[in-house]
């Protein structure tokens, strides 16, 4: 990374890819979700994906993450390829999947407790990362006491502490409300600038992709490909100031607009099979 | 794995299974004593036996007189009083800790009472039981009519129904699911009624095939007395849970 | 009085506290069906057959007899055991049963059926194999709680949710931890539904063998009193299996409430 005067740092040059997708496709049945999906993501780098609603991003993540096989093509993760889960990869699920039987103490510590760290380790790890989600004094509390963003926000705590090399954030912000959600996305940028990780950050929403993203990946069609990756160019760290400059609105009305062709398409379509 | 190819697995799968248990039961049964268990094929020609001297078709007739019977006065009774119970505060608070308490009782604990009292033919062992049968009617009915939501009654209300229409077309309706779900439980228990009252009351029926011969050491017969209780409580069960789907079938997707 | 504002009525109308109220018509009701049950006992009933009066009288002299005691605790043990055999058989069966395809589809034909019959058929020619022994008594509870146990963790363990599992394996979790961290906790509730269950079933189980086999305990007492006419004197063990089937079911609600604080009855 390159440091200027003004402090701003230049994105780092996808440099070595830590994430490689490899002519990925994915079929259920007779349906095919995505084809030939090709990516490469860089060690410290955060790749946004938008797509309509069930165009496969939330199975893309899961091919990344080993849980389901894939029909064709294939995910490496530092040169290795993925079969099963790999170690220092981290999922914030769209689901939330907090166990309903733990609190939130337990359900951030359970990456922790599974990969066997010792006990103080795990209490002083989950309590901070607890404070940093912005949940301190709700440790004893169980999923049912929380509301739908303090339940997300348990989850991103519960991947953010076993201090994962890769981070696959499905909609994490999806239920939380517009405040909240300015504030997290901040403290997630902040988090990130002091432990650079890879990230896919899937969201629904395109300022949430281009504020987050190096690049920003567009799904289009049906079955689904990669339509068009977007450089957002916009100087890290992030604040506040980049919802406001002209490179931001720029990419954000680009993106918009590629996004609307596959919606006008779509309905024209529509129009013509009646 | 195809879903399809899931379902083959598991059905040649159960099969092996019926069959590793029949040839498990045939082997131990040919290695053991006659007097104290007899083999798979020793049991189902006793089961054929005794189907065709009109042993047992006469047995599952007494049986089921007495269950059918116990089991519709249980529902009808359970039903009822469940649905009072429901609607009519001050009995429910009254009688809740009591049916809480006699349902948690083994009631085959009471069939001693029972006999003193009403000696030991039919009408005890009725009592006996009812006694199984009427709790998960009443337990299951009370909870559905009492679940009923109140927005549809204030709907029926507001379409000004009568209190006996509001029953007709709400408050049963709602609560036959639950009182299934009761009668499902209630066949089960009437079973259990059913056999206790032919061991230790006046003895006839699948129970008294059971005893005697026991008592003869022919563990074909009562093995194959065993079998067709199994068989009659499958398909008792069978149709329970069949009535029970057929009764919250608006249930679904709700 | 002059400290009353002039409005106030003279005298309050009279409201029970709630709790009052409610303790007041249970009692109430509960003095109705002693009174009840004497009244039809004295009126129609021969005079041996147990009443309210009778069972008070001798309650004192019979629960502090040595022979009810230890027969109270030969039952209270047996039945122990036998759900405690039972419940961890059925944990580990059901458990298997819901995680392992092909264990499901070899067992179920046979939980099934015995869950649907009544188990007690078994117990006359049971004394063919154990003998006129408490080992009829052990087995038969211990079969009757398990089944209920072992069906309700299967059916928990079947409706386990997808994502858990997904989370489990998204964090490397190994089968022990699916099973023992992920599906055992997901069907507790399951769990201590088949208990309650279980426990009604032990009892009865226990009781019928005590009658069938002759064996000392509860059962045998009631068997034995009645027959010699003491009809009042069984009437307290009969009283004290229901306190017993009445205890384990609170002890279950009990558990239900302080074990599974996070489980939201939907
Ligand atoms: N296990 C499965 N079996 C069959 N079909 C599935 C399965 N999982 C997903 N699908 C289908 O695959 C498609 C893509 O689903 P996916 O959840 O990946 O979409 P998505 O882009 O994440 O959608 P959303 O934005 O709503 O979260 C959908 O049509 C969905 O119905
Ligand atoms: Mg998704």
């Amino acid at each position: 990374m390159t440091r200027h005067d003004d402090g701003v740092t230049l994105p780092a040059a996808p440099s070595a890819g830590r994430i490689e997708i490899d002519g990925l496709a994915k079929r259920f049945g007779p349906l095919s979700v995505f084809e030939d999906i090709n990516l490469t993501i860089g060690e410290r780098e955060i790749v946004s994906i938008v797509g309509p609603s069930g165009c496969g991003k939330t199975t893309m993540l899961r091919c990344i993450d080993g849980l389901v096989k894939p029909d064709g093509g294939e995910v490496r993760i530092d040169g290795q390829r993925v079969t099963t889960p790999p170690r220092g990869v981290a999922v914030v699920f769209q689901h939330f999947g907090l166990f309903p039987w733990k609190t939130v103490f337990e359900n951030v510590a359970y990456g922790l407790r599974l990969s066997g760290v010792p006990k103080k380790q795990i209490e002083a790890s989950v309590l901070r990362h607890i404070e940093l989600v912005g949940l301190a004094g709700f440790e004893k509390a169980y999923p049912y006491q929380l509301s739908g963003g303090m339940q997300q926000r348990t989850g991103l705590a519960r991947a953010l502490a076993t201090e994962p090399q890769v981070l696959l954030m499905d909609e994490p912000f999806a239920s939380i409300d517009a405040q909240t959600r300015e504030i997290l996305q901040f403290e997630l940028l902040r988090i990130w600038e002091s432990r650079p990780t890879s990230m896919v950050f899937v969201t629904h929403s395109i300022e949430e992709a281009v504020l987050m993203g190096d690049r920003v990946v567009v799904l289009r069609g049906r079955p689904s490909s990669i339509h068009e990756v977007i450089e957002t160019g916009l100087p890290r760290p992030r604040t506040r100031e980049v919802l406001s400059s002209p490179r931001f609105n720029e990419v954000r009305e680009h993106v918009w607009s590629t996004l609307m062709q596959e919606a006008e398409q779509a309905e024209r379509e529509l129009q013509e099979s009646r | 794995m195809s879903f399809d190819a899931g379902r083959r697995r598991s059905l040649s799968v159960s099969l092996l299974g019926l069959v590793l248990g029949a040839g498990i039961w045939e082997y131990v049964g040919r290695h053991t004593q006659k007097s104290s268990f007899a083999s798979f094929s020793a049991t189902v020609s006793a089961l054929w036996h005794m189907t065709a001297s009109g042993e047992l078709p006469r047995a599952l007739r007494s049986s089921l007189e007495l269950f059918a019977a116990g089991l519709g006065i249980a529902i009808v009774i359970g039903f009822l009083l469940g649905l009072v119970m429901a609607r009519i505060e001050i009995v429910r608070t009254g009688l809740e800790p009591y049916v809480a308490m006699l349902y948690a009782t083994p009631m085959v604990a009471l069939i001693p009472a029972i006999l003193a009292m009403f000696g030991f033919e039919f009408r005890a062992k009725l009592i006996v039981v009812v006694m199984f049968g009427i709790w998960p009617v009443l337990i299951n009915t009370l909870e559905g009519a009492r679940s009923v939501n109140p927005e549809l009654i204030e709907v029926a209300k507001s379409y000004r129904s009568k209190e006996l229409q509001l029953w007709g077309h709400v408050i049963i309706p709602y609560t036959l699911p639950f009182t299934m779900t009761g009668v499902r439980q209630s066949i089960a228990r009437c079973l259990i009624g059913m056999i206790a009252s032919e061991f230790l009351l006046s003895a006839n029926g699948l129970g008294n095939l059971i005893l005697i011969y026991t008592q003869r050491f022919d563990t074909a017969h009562v093995l194959a007395a065993v079998l067709s209780i199994t068989l009659l409580a499958t398909l008792l069960m069978g149709i329970g849970r069949g009535l029970e789907n057929y009764f919250a079938r608006w249930k679904v997707g709700v | 009085m002059s400290a009353v504002p002039q409005s106030a009525p003279l005298v309050r109308p009279f409201v029970l506290n709630p709790g009052v109220r409610k303790l007041a018509i249970r009692i109430g009701t509960g003095i109705l069906l002693l009174a009840l049950w004497e009244g039809l006992v004295t009126w129609l009933a021969p005079s041996y057959v147990a009443r309210p009066s009778g069972v008070a009288r001798v309650l004192p002299r019979v629960v502090s007899s040595a022979e009810f005691r230890s027969d109270a605790k030969v039952t209270v043990v047996s039945v122990f055991e036998g759900l405690g055999i039972g419940v961890v058989l059925g944990v580990v069966v059901g458990l298997t049963m819901g995680r392992l395809r092909d264990v499901d589809a070899l067992l179920r034909f046979y939980v099934s059926s015995f869950f649907a019959m009544p188990l007690i058929a078994l117990v006359p020619v049971m004394t063919l194999w154990f003998g006129y022994t408490g080992t009829v008594r052990l087995v038969i509870v211990s079969f009757g709680a398990f089944l209920p146990v072992c069906l309700n963790v299967y059916d928990g363990t079947r409706k386990l949710p997808a994502q858990y599992v997904e989370v489990a394996d998204s964090y490397h979790a190994r089968w022990w931890n699916v099973w023992f961290g992920i599906a055992l906790p997901a069907s507790l509730p399951y769990l201590l539904a088949g208990f309650r269950l279980a426990a009604g079933r032990a009892l009865v189980a226990a009781v019928i063998a005590e009658y069938l086999v002759s064996l000392k305990g509860l059962g045998y007492f009631i068997l034995y009193d009645s027959r010699t006419f003491h009809q009042n004197e069984a009437a307290v063990a009969v009283i004290a299996l229901a306190l017993l089937g009445v205890a384990i079911n609170s002890a279950a609600g009990f558990a239900t409430r302080r074990l599974l604080p996070w489980y939201r009855p939907s």
